[in-house]
């Protein structure tokens, strides 16, 4: 048999997370709890990270060690590694908490950029924080390093849009050179928030750019359910999956390096997606394959052939009995 | 999984044809068991390595929930799902089990490496002399060769097994090791891709083909095997074997593919040769000689004749030409001959009149006697185009073959035969890819291109529309993607990864990125994997990951090991930084061994940052006073003042471990009768210990634990130190 039960979550899981190598899980719950899996069927920690329901947790990258950041539904964001002296049991200790203020965080994501660690968060009024760690051995100095709208255009800013969710992938690539950049969209009830932009930090002004926008005139302001930054192992382009109330939408972005900061996109396909809402969007290690997750209970698996068509690949449905 | 290519239930792939993959078409669903009572909440996805999906499948949690006790449902599972096997697009996967087929994996590897390094010191020979490289190329296809038979061999050996110690004379069928349909397609495309000595003799070649695998051709519709092996199983009971039409029909059958050893063996089964028939038959016996041995000396075009195969051996086609017009000719002449009216068995009389005409290649009866359309195939090759040379109008002789005996169990290796006759390498690879899975497809790709341009120009044209990557390339993807897919055969992804130019190395940076640092063999592993493919810059990343773990989970020795090996300035700074400021907390304490071996670890050579080259000092002053008060030798009490005079000399040395070093050195100058300091050294100090007492009124001191009563016991032991060297002094 193919399938192979990895673990069993406890009562109340509501959402989880895999470390890089897929090889550790953890799992927030409705209480506030979080438990971390190591291939065992139940889990290796447990513990109390917040008082109320943890609605996302987020791996670090793993040259900042074994830590985890966890969104809670109170809107605050808290940071734990996993530590241990000597020959003693591992340990999670909780390295930084981070309010919301007067808004919520809705999500983090970290990047890892030649030896510095970005986190990007996304709040509730529609801004966007980026922090960087200063410190490489611990986990607890971050410095606000931007701020900023997820709006092109200052005059679109009108009000404080209320956010629902937020998505953010960073670029996966981390070659030498690499500009820093990250793709983020909003599911709001502003249009101008919502449409995803690619993010970059411009060395030379110390700057946060939004480089470009996905999306035609007539989709732009579709709300946002899920992005995904698909790893490249050779492409000219880059692919950027985007899921929105009307499909998924793939994209293929250029940097063009002879124009003046120029990136070129193209939507190469619109997928139909779900019967009901995307959840999840993720590419596999080469970055050809895509699997999505949504409000119907699947497990959709998308690809291009070699006429660059993409196609719904598999299905796995999850809506199974008990057997 | 498979990029590019069609869905398991999709036709087969045609990347020329500019037609796009028709959506339409429903794709493969599988349901996944979790045993997570539905409705399901939310579904989690993750891929690790290869096509691992993690998924995890939640349901609706309550507030209630959580805490331990409460519901006994299960609020969720993990389920592991290899997308690259049990879609049942694989034939392999029925027959050749997992051990099997890593095993298979495994052995190629060599094979594959070998080949693939003497094509690129082909092509480098060729861009060096900046001419064709023609004489070479010539030779290519022998190289193929040689790694087909390798391969082959490894898929399996249809004569390992021992012979039988007591030779059963009625055994129509001989034992073998059971054939492989991996093994079969394998050598059908050895035949007609490679191996170009075979060319002139192709029908024989197909012939052998077919007694090998003729098995494997059709689980559903009839084969001549099928009837050989009934008949086998029905000749115990047979009293009179010419009374029973299998007989005959077996005969015909074996005889229409060409199993002349088959036809032979059975023909003595007659029972006109036995003793006491010997005298009324004797006719009849000498008809059925008669066609033994015409069948027996069938000319065969070949180079040569394994032992117990019948037939005569032509090597040249005049030889062949000229052996068939007069076995031919033999034939006709038994066929007319007047002895069948004597012939009294009637069943007799038409089975072997069968098998002359057979023999004579009557279209009818050759039909008749064979049951699937390869066979007729075959039998239309062997006795009715005898001189056929190469590919000839094969396919439109398969076509009409397949049109008289369709057959409705689709194959694998008919799909693949229909691919070669066709001359269409893309049919090929699609069959390959869909019955065969991506090993195959990986290796057979080598046989395709060895001398066929078409092919070579289909598999290694880049394709813009997969980021420039060629077929070839992505099948190479594809199949480390599979070998990703399990701890067992990870180890073997980069030789296939490596030789993928575009984005092989792309692919095998992240595999090896995504290796678990846990285990420490693992990370050696994972290292010489990046030293042997030239990865710096992924080796470093993976000791700073494992140096930041082992630094984490109480290792720090380990941590700092790793963190070198990184070259990781940036963190071993910090790691000086905070050695430094935890000694300078409490440097009276006896934690000496505890930092003492990390500031070994850590090494000089990291700069002067962090006060590491102090720490490095201060650490030598330490030992020499400690050598000093247990050995109480004057010498080692001389250096280690000495080294206290430079250390407080030193402006490195951070004003706060000026009186622990000197309160260190009280017991020393206390117990020595004679002065360890001359004068000017003694005032020197003295002046230190004024500048901290000074400094102790300022607001930014910081106190570190040693109380006035340390400060007077060192003035009283500088002071009294002071005054016996200037008596001493002249």
């Amino acid at each position: 048999m193919a399938d192979r039960q990895v673990a069993q979550l406890g009562p109340g899981a509501a959402c989880c997370g895999w470390n890089h190598c897929g090889r550790r899980l953890a799992a927030g719950a409705v209480d506030g709890s979080v438990s971390v899996y190591d291939s065992q069927p139940s889990p290796s920690s447990k513990w109390q990270a917040h008082e109320c329901a943890i609605v996302n947790v987020v791996w670090l990258p793993p040259e900042y060690g074994d830590a985890i950041a966890c969104v809670c539904a109170d809107g605050t964001l808290s940071l734990w590694e996993e530590v241990a002296e000597d020959d003693q049991l591992p340990t999670w200790r909780k390295c930084k908490v981070f309010e919301g203020g007067n808004s919520h965080i809705l999500n983090v994501q970290f990047g890892l950029l030649l030896s510095s660690l970005k986190m990007v968060t996304a709040y509730s009024d529609g801004q966007v924080k980026v922090y960087e760690l200063l410190d490489s051995l611990e986990l607890d100095k971050w410095q606000l390093q931007a701020e900023f709208q997820n709006i092109t255009d200052p005059v679109s800013r009108n009000g404080k849009p209320e956010c629902v969710s937020a998505s953010i992938a960073w670029s996966p690539r981390r070659g030498e050179g690499q500009q820093a950049s990250f793709v983020i969209g909003f599911n709001s009830d502003s249009p101008h928030f919502n449409s995803c932009k690619i993010w970059e930090f411009e060395e030379a002004h110390q700057r946060w750019l939004p480089l470009i926008e996905l999306g035609s005139s007539e989709d732009k302001g579709d709300r946002v359910h899920a992005v995904a930054w698909a790893p490249n192992i050779g492409r000219p382009y880059e692919i950027i999956a985007v899921a929105t109330c009307k499909g998924i939408y793939i994209w293929h972005a250029g940097f063009n390096p002879e124009a003046d900061r120029g990136l070129s996109t193209e939507n190469v396909a619109v997928l139909p997606g779900h019967d009901g809402e995307v959840w999840q969007l993720e590419w596999d290690m080469g970055g050809m394959t895509l699997a999505s997750t949504g409000g119907d209970g699947m497990v959709k698996l998308w690809q291009a052939n070699l006429n660059g068509v993409w196609h719904e690949q598999a299905v796995l449905d999850c809506n199974g009995s008990r057997d | 999984m498979m990029p590019g290519m069609p869905a398991a239930n999709g036709g087969a792939i045609v990347p020329f044809s500019g037609e796009p993959h028709h959506a339409a078409s429903v794709p493969h669903v599988r349901p996944i068991r979790h045993g997570v009572a539905p409705p399901i909440f939310r579904v989690y996805v993750s891929w690790s390595s290869g096509n691992l999906l993690q998924v995890a499948c939640l349901r609706q949690p309550s507030p209630e929930d959580g805490g331990g006790s409460g519901s006994e449902e299960v609020a969720g599972r993990v389920v592991e799902v290899n997308l690259g096997v049990g879609n049942g697009s694989a034939e392999v996967e029925k027959e050749v089990d997992e051990a099997e087929m890593r095993r298979i994996e495994y052995g190629s590897v060599p094979a594959f490496a070998l080949l693939q390094s003497r094509k690129n010191a082909l092509a480098g020979t060729a861009a060096m002399s900046h001419m064709q490289a023609v004489p070479e190329h010539a030779e290519w296809w022998q190289y193929v060769l040689e790694y087909s038979k390798t391969i082959g061999y490894l898929l399996g050996n249809p004569d390992s097994l021992p012979a039988p110690m007591i030779e059963d004379a009625r055994a129509i069928l001989k034992v073998k090791e059971k054939p492989t349909s991996l093994k079969a397609a394998w050598e059908l495309l050895e035949i007609f891709y490679v191996d170009k000595q075979l060319h002139s003799w192709l029908p024989e070649r197909l012939v052998d083909w077919l007694a090998d695998y003729d098995s494997l051709l059709t689980k559903t519709d009839g084969t001549v095997y099928c009837k050989l092996s009934n008949f086998q199983k029905k000749l115990i009971n047979l009293q009179i074997v010419e009374n029973d039409p299998d007989y005959w029909n077996g005969l015909s059958a074996a005889l229409s593919v060409g199993w002349l050893d088959v036809v032979v063996n059975m023909l003595r089964f007659h029972g006109s040769y036995q003793l006491d028939q010997m005298d009324n038959r004797e006719t009849e016996n000498g008809l059925v000689e008669a066609v033994a041995v015409l069948v027996s000396t069938m000319p065969r075009m070949r180079p040569d004749l394994p032992t117990g195969k019948l037939g005569q051996c032509c090597k040249t086609r005049p030889d062949f030409i000229k052996a068939w017009e007069k076995w031919r000719g033999q034939v006709s002449k038994l066929e007319c001959s007047a002895f069948w009216i004597q012939c009294g068995h009637q069943k007799t009389r038409d089975g072997l009149k069968n098998l002359l005409h057979i023999m004579m290649g009557n279209i009818k009866d050759v039909t008749a006697a064979t049951s699937h359309w390869l066979e007729l195939f075959t039998s239309h090759v062997l006795y009715i185009r005898p001189f056929t040379v190469g590919f000839e109008g094969m396919h439109h002789l398969a076509q009409k073959c397949i049109q008289l005996k369709p057959s409705f169990d689709n194959n694998g290796l008919t799909g693949l035969l229909t691919g070669i006759l066709s001359e269409n390498p893309e049919v090929v690879l699609a069959e390959c890819t869909k019955k065969f899975g991506p090993w195959m497809v990986t290796h057979a790709m080598e046989l395709l291109a060895a001398d066929n341009d078409y092919a070579d120009i289909m598999l290694h044209e880049e394709r813009p529309n997969f980021g420039g990557m060629s077929i070839e390339e992505l099948h190479r993807l594809v199949y480390a993607q599979v070998l990703c897919s399990h701890s067992l055969t990870w180890q073997i992804a980069p030789t296939y990864l490596s030789s993928c130019l575009n984005q092989g190395l792309g692919l095998l940076e992240i595999l090896l990125l995504k290796q678990p640092i846990q285990d420490n063999r693992l990370v050696l592993k994972t290292l010489e994997l990046c030293r042997l493919y030239e990865l710096e810059n992924v080796s470093t990343n993976i000791m700073k990951i494992a140096g930041i773990f082992h630094w984490k989970h109480g290792r720090k020795g380990t941590g700092v090991y790793w963190f070198q090996q990184a070259h990781d300035k940036v963190r071993l700074d910090r790691i000086a930084q905070q050695l430094f400021e935890r000694i300078g907390e409490s440097v009276a304490a006896d934690n000496f061994k505890q930092w003492e071996g990390l500031l070994e670890l850590l090494g000089s050579d990291i700069g002067s940052a962090g006060g590491l080259e102090f720490l490095h000092r201060y650490r030598d002053f330490k030992r020499s006073l400690q050598q000093a008060l247990e050995g109480r030798t004057a010498e080692a009490a001389r250096q280690t003042v000495e080294f206290l005079i430079q250390l407080m000399r030193n402006p490195s040395t951070p004003q706060r471990f000026w009186l622990p070093l000197l309160h260190d050195s009280v017991m020393l100058l206390n117990c020595k009768p004679r002065p360890l300091l001359n004068v000017a050294e003694t005032t020197l100090l003295l002046n230190k210990l004024q500048e901290v007492s000074m400094a102790k009124l300022r607001p930014d001191y910081c106190s570190n634990q040693l109380t006035s009563h340390a400060l007077n016991s060192v003035r009283l032991a500088l002071a009294s130190n002071l005054a016996c060297a200037i008596l001493e002094e002249p």
